[in-house]
């Protein structure tokens, strides 16, 4: 696949959407189903530089919303300037924001069940699903029809994360894929090459081990990362229809090999083995020369180890082709607000142009807008990978009763690396554990 | 003039038993609305729910009877979780109680810098189970403080550290001597789960230390003078004085730590989330909070809280008839 440049003729950046939207199974994971779906309205406008609308809802909307996620402080301090520009433009409208800085799913679960969860909330997509399911959130579509807002101002994997038996539940606010970031100078010393195939990982990693006399990737037995093998591998979760689990099929058997294969070689490490929290915090403190990790890793690595030299290249491929999974999150609105209409305008303006682009200045991810891809490059240059990534990145998401397979699965994925069990018998654990936890509705 | 004197001169009377009864009601009033509202009522709706299903983000709550403790036969992480319970449990019960026991004789002696050993021993006990947790993981991380001792005295740490080994030590021990793949209900606690019951034992034994403290105060110095008369060496009046009078204290700091070490969350949400590695630090109290708020079934941690609470009473009657109350505490 050629890489796409950023700064493209409009049709190409439709083209970007749609081509996401082709990717294999690995869509029909996201609940929306519609692989032919994301068509760009003809008449959409194609500028390079977004365009601010002003919302008609708003017209009739006003009082207080209150806004709730689990922002850091780099962000509170950040969104004091959306905050601002909101009240500029919608004077009508007040804006309450109450961070929870941690246990965020367990205080919103909470406050749902008193009745009193803020009208717009955070939500990500590993349990988005549970909530749809469950009636918590609002379906925006008319919403959007009213303020001529279109599902393709945003990337298609994204909305279709929020997607539930085609009604839409939130915007996304912002996303990262994982890319591969690396110390340049440590491949130069070992005269290593970026790898773009399973072989040449396998190559690079080994050179750099020689060279400096230690393992040079960390690696946690996680789901997370192991939907990076999936989706290389040309595996899914599901069959496209999202009635059946397809995590017995030889492309899952193949992935999780080639990820245990990593750290049965020697050529991968869990983090905790080399004294590191994650596999970031292990690339920060120079334990290692290569992490795949997405946006997250960089404001940790400006506060905690800002000295440290990096790149970024994509994943290498797979026998499928390239493949990386994709975490999201968006601001939806609250089926039980007493405020819908302030809370879209809200919703509409933290997703817009004008919000997204004063929130995506930070760093923190990618803005989930194309619209405002040139504007984040020209911030963050060395970042390009991540964009390009968009192109067949897929969103995770195991349905409802999700977060319990991740967990049971995580747990089967550690006793394998403790040797407790074999690849095969693994695979099968994780099939069965996957078919009793996860509740397929299909699509 | 006579009945102005009168009225001096009465005394008052004393109040009959109904206005004592009265007064002490009201006295107590706060803190049985307190305890009623805080901790009565809610067991009461814990046992409620434990027969419905809650996903909590929604307000259906449908009914499903018994179908949440059925549950428990055929799930492998209840039987995880009360496995892991037990060795935790197990272990930290025995040693906590001796160690405090210990503690308390030894501090109990007459001998120079006493409160200063006394103080030294109880404060873990007082400071929050949380912090002391944070600081553990970090002692126990691959580069930390407690690796960096083993090697300076020759020993090599456990690969992988501490909290991220889901070995049995029991199955450990058992590889040396050449048996391997044991049964894992008798594999014993991993090393993760150890580290954490270490933890658990060093903050709690000072508090144990100053109830056994109390306890031996109150055996009669005249007691072990009588022994010392008749030829009982130290050993002696340890176990044939210390302990049998000291057993309505061991009964309660025994209880106590049973009670404590089933419900145990606070050091496993810090220090191995998710009951990470490999679900061997998965307790009963962990998989409480697990159900109820991450996966969405409050009903079925419902149930599973009504079954620790069960477990642990059906423990305090076995102890009772094992150790025996001795005399009213």
């Amino acid at each position: 696949m050629n890489h796409r440049s950023p700064f493209t003729t409009p049709f190409t950046r439709r083209g970007l959407l749609v081509s996401g939207a082709g990717l294999a199974a690995g869509v029909a994971l996201t609940g929306g189903g519609a692989l032919a779906g994301a068509q760009a309205t003809p008449g959409a406008s194609p500028a390079s530089s977004p365009v601010a609308t002003t919302s008609k809802v708003a017209e009739r909307a006003s009082g207080e919303v209150r806004v709730t996620g689990f922002w850091g402080e780099p962000e509170l301090k950040q969104l004091e300037k959306v905050w601002a520009a909101f009240s500029e433009k919608y004077p009508n409208i007040t804006v309450k924001a109450e961070p929870i800085p941690s246990d965020y799913l367990t205080k919103i679960q909470a406050d749902i069940a008193a009745g009193n969860v803020a009208d717009v909330f955070m939500v990500q997509n590993e349990y988005a699903q549970d909530f749809m399911s469950r009636n918590v959130l609002l379906s925006i579509d008319d919403y959007m029809s009213e303020d001529g807002i279109s599902k393709d101002e945003f990337y298609k994997p994204l909305i279709d994360a929020y997607t539930w038996q085609d009604k839409l539940y939130g915007l996304p606010k912002d996303w990262s894929p994982i890319a591969m970031v690396y110390d340049p100078d440590a491949f130069e010393a070992a005269g290593a090459a970026v790898p773009t195939t399973w072989d040449e990982l396998h190559d690079t990693l080994t050179k750099l081990k020689d060279n400096k006399g230690s393992v040079q990737f960390a690696l946690d037995p996680q789901m997370a990362r192991y939907v990076i093998w999936l989706f290389q591998a040309g595996g899914s979760l599901t069959n496209p229809e999202v009635t059946e689990i397809e995590l017995n099929s030889d492309a899952a058997k193949t992935a999780l090999n080639e990820m245990y294969g990593l750290y049965k070689d020697g050529l991968s490490t869990p983090s905790a083995d080399i004294g590191a929290g994650w596999p970031g915090d292990a690339y920060g403190q120079g334990l290692t020369s290569v992490a795949f990790e997405g946006n997250w890793l960089f404001p940790a690595l400006a506060s905690d180890h800002p000295d440290r030299k990096y790149a970024v290249a994509e994943l290498p491929a797979g026998p499928a082709g390239k493949g990386t999974p994709a975490f999201t999150t968006s601001y939806s609105i609250f089926a039980g607000s007493k405020n819908p209409d302030a809370a879209w305008v809200a919703v509409n303006f933290l997703t817009g142009p004008e919000g997204a682009k004063i929130a995506s200045e930070l760093g923190l991810a990618i803005p989930g807008r194309p619209d405002l891809e040139a504007g984040w490059l020209e911030l963050f240059p060395e970042r390009k990978p991540y964009i390009e990534a968009g192109t067949y990145a897929t969103s995770v998401q195991y349905g409802p009763g999700g977060q319990k397979f991740q967990q049971d699965a995580d747990a089967i994925l550690q006793s394998l690396w403790a040797g407790q069990v074999e690849p095969d018998a693994a695979m099968q654990q994780i099939y069965d554990t996957a078919v009793s936890d996860i509740t397929l509705t299909g699509q | 003039m006579q009945l102005a004197m009168s009225r001096q001169r009465r005394k008052p009377r004393n109040p009959t038993a109904t206005e004592d009864a009265i007064a002490g009601w009201i006295f107590i009033a706060p803190a049985i609305i307190l305890v009623s509202v805080f901790v009565f009522w809610p067991i009461v709706q814990i046992f409620w729910l434990s027969f419905h299903e809650w996903s909590v983000i929604t307000p259906e709550k449908p009914w499903v009877g018994l179908q949440n403790y059925r549950d428990f036969f055929h799930n492998p992480d209840f039987k995880l979780a009360f496995r892991n319970t037990l060795w935790y449990s197990i272990g930290v019960v025995p040693v906590q109680t001796f160690l405090g026991i210990f503690l308390a004789v030894l501090a109990n002696q007459k001998i120079r810098g006493r409160g200063f050993f006394r103080t030294a021993f109880y404060f873990p006990s007082i400071s929050s189970t949380v912090v002391i947790a944070v600081i553990f993981l970090w002692l126990y991380q691959q580069n930390g403080l407690i690796n960096f001792v083993l090697r300076k005295i020759g020993f090599s740490p456990p690969q992988p550290p501490w909290l991220a080994n889901p070995k049995g030590v029991i199955q450990m021990a058992l590889d040396t001597v050449g048996i391997h793949h044991v049964n894992p209900w008798f594999a014993g606690p991993s090393v993760a789960l150890l580290s954490i019951m270490m933890m658990a034992i060093w903050t709690s034994m000072g508090s144990y230390m100053v109830i056994f403290l109390a306890g031996l105060q109150d055996i009669p110095a005249e007691v072990y003078e009588a022994a010392a008369l008749d030829g009982a060496n130290a050993r002696q009046q340890f176990f044939g004085i210390t302990i049998p009078m000291l057993r309505p204290v061991i009964f309660f700091v025994v209880t106590l730590g049973f009670i404590g070490t089933f419900q145990v969350f606070d050091s496993i949400y810090i220090m191995a989330p998710g009951g990470a590695p490999a679900k061997t630090t998965l307790t009963l109290g962990y998989l409480v909070y697990q159900q109820g708020f991450q996966n969405f079934a409050m009903g079925y941690a419902s149930a599973v809280a009504i079954v620790l609470f069960a477990i642990i009473l059906a423990i305090y009657f076995v102890q009772r008839r094992i150790i025996g109350r001795g005399d009213q505490l």
